[in-house]
């Protein structure tokens, strides 16, 4: 834990690559091209670096490649900086960038890099989802061919249930994600649909449809976070990474109520308990929506709707998944919780997806499968 | 070849016997064989067999892709809360009219085939569960 007297870490600069299917593209070449954005845009060279942070969760599934910091080192030509991965499923980026906060309040690090990227699109869908059903308990789970989008149909069923809500009420969800998407220029699936298109989508897990789910894309997002000595030349607005808090929640099967996510409000009591801060629906806030049901149990596990009622209050939420969330924006999982950085840094600096906000606090949310672990990253607007 | 032996063989308990770990300090029960309770953290705990007989807390129908063949596809993917009170996800197998599944239907373990190494690979069993109604005819 941050305690009193720590130093603080800011976000310097944050770059994105569009989503999509690069087949063009290794994970190195989206990787350097991220990266040498961030660096050229604050003026500093790799060497400068202390430390480079890699997001990945798949990369050594889906490129054969282990101990990607030190092969992107290589690239860069630096020789003298620390590198290491950091691997939490989905939520790797988010304990990655947990890891780069630490250095800089520490004092360890003034000039931290975290790259995240995912290069989903090399292989057949069938083998992507194999490798992607991983983030599940293999022993238990995968190999009894459980999968993610399994579990998201059995949650959806009994949250509908539950709380007698439509598939309608849910679709809300992606109908708005995919608006919110349709502004933003790194998203993978940028144009409007129709609140009854899951009618004719495919049918991944009954009811779960591929409209209801996120699509799979190739991505890179990097960030510089950096100590005070460095703000000295930012610009007049500046983003503090003020915490990062985590908790991890019993596989599904053991759970008692399967419509709420524990870890995700844990994380969230762990956060305000320090920081007295609160969600609330005028915040910028981005958060995991692999499925649509999951962006709405997040937001009632952390308190800004009540159980069974979130979809009567998104459209409250001008702020929320500005950049239209897992579902439209995209999925590249390493780099998923770099692009919610990034999104919500250019929202409360210069503006993004035509907006600026101008509150105090934002938050991101990121977790891996249906909240077996759930991560919260807190961001203060600094004016200096 | 789709899965480590080794690890498979040293798993073979839980693939082939429904275990639950029951909790001396918490008294929770939880699955599968654990050493640990993973409610309460507690090492405190005994390992049962569960009689395979449960229902159906909830399901869904996947055409979900994760291998190379469409043959196997629809399947039913469940979770079952067996009748000692512990949930465990499962292939729902033997359905005769998928409209009959609902929840709350009564289901019994069996031994099936998970998957195999095509074509002339080792093949992988552990459990399933059917409707009961099935076993009775």
């Amino acid at each position: 834990m941050w305690g009193d007297g720590m130093l603080k870490a800011y976000i310097a600069s944050v770059e994105m690559l569009k989503i999509d299917r690069h087949y063009d593209k290794s994970y190195v070449d989206m990787a350097l091209e991220v990266i040498d954005a961030v660096l050229n845009g604050v003026g500093l060279t790799p060497s400068e670096l202390d430390y480079i942070i890699v997001s990945t969760a798949f990369n050594s599934l889906l490129t054969h490649q282990v101990g990607s910091s030190y092969i992107l080192a290589q690239y860069l030509g630096v020789k003298n900086v620390n590198v290491a991965s950091v691997e939490a499923g989905e939520a790797s980026g988010a304990a990655a960038l947990d890891y780069a906060a630490s250095l800089v309040k520490s004092g360890k690090a003034s000039k931290v890099l975290v790259v995240g990227f995912e290069k989903m699109s090399e292989y057949p869908s069938w083998i992507v989802n194999r490798e992607y059903s991983k983030i599940l308990n293999y022993m238990v789970e995968g190999i009894k061919g459980v999968t993610p989008p399994d579990y998201a149909a059995i949650i959806m069923k009994e949250y509908m249930s539950k709380y007698n809500v439509t598939r309608e009420d849910v679709f809300k969800w992606s109908v708005k994600m995919h608006e919110n998407a349709s502004k933003n220029p790194y998203a993978q699936l940028p144009f409007k649909i129709s609140k009854d298109s899951y009618v004719k989508s495919l049918v991944m897990s009954d009811p779960i449809t591929m409209h209801d789910s996120f699509p799979v894309g190739d991505g890179a997002a990097a960030a510089l976070i950096v100590g005070d000595g460095f703000t000295n030349n930012a610009p007049k607005e500046l983003v503090e990474l003020v915490d990062v808090e985590s908790s991890v929640n019993l596989p599904l099967y053991l759970r008692e109520d399967l419509t709420v996510f524990e870890a995700t409000a844990k994380s969230l009591s762990k956060l305000t308990s320090k920081h007295r801060v609160s969600v609330t629906k005028d915040m910028a806030l981005n958060v995991y929506d692999t499925y649509n049901i999951y962006g709405l149990i997040t937001l009632e596990s952390l308190g800004v709707a009540e159980r069974g009622k979130a979809h009567e209050v998104i459209d409250e939420m001008p702020y929320l998944n500005v950049g239209g969330g897992l579902k439209a924006r995209g999925h590249p999982v390493g780099a998923t919780p770099l692009y919610q950085l990034g999104e919500l840094y250019k929202l409360m600096t210069e503006g993004f997806a035509g907006m600026k906000y101008d509150g105090e606090y934002g938050i991101i949310h990121s977790m891996s499968g249906p909240d077996n672990t759930s991560w919260l990253v807190l961001l203060r607007r600094c004016v200096r | 070849m789709k899965h480590s032996i080794s690890i498979f063989w040293r798993d073979r308990e839980n693939h082939y016997k429904l275990l639950i770990t029951k909790c001396r300090n918490c008294g929770k029960s939880s699955y599968p064989k654990l050493k640990r309770c993973p409610y309460c953290g507690s090492t405190n705990v005994e390992v049962v067999e569960s009689k395979g007989r449960g229902t159906l807390v909830n399901y869904t129908i996947t055409y979900f892709r994760v291998d190379g063949s469409e043959a196997m596809l629809p399947k039913v993917i469940g979770l079952v809360k067996l009748d000692e009170g512990v949930k465990v996800p499962a292939e729902i197998v033997d359905v005769p009219d998928l409209s009959s599944l609902k929840p709350g239907l009564e289901v019994e373990a069996v031994l099936r085939k998970y998957s195999s190494d095509d074509p002339h690979g080792l093949i992988y069993y552990g459990l399933k569960f059917i409707p009961s109604i099935i076993k009775k005819q």
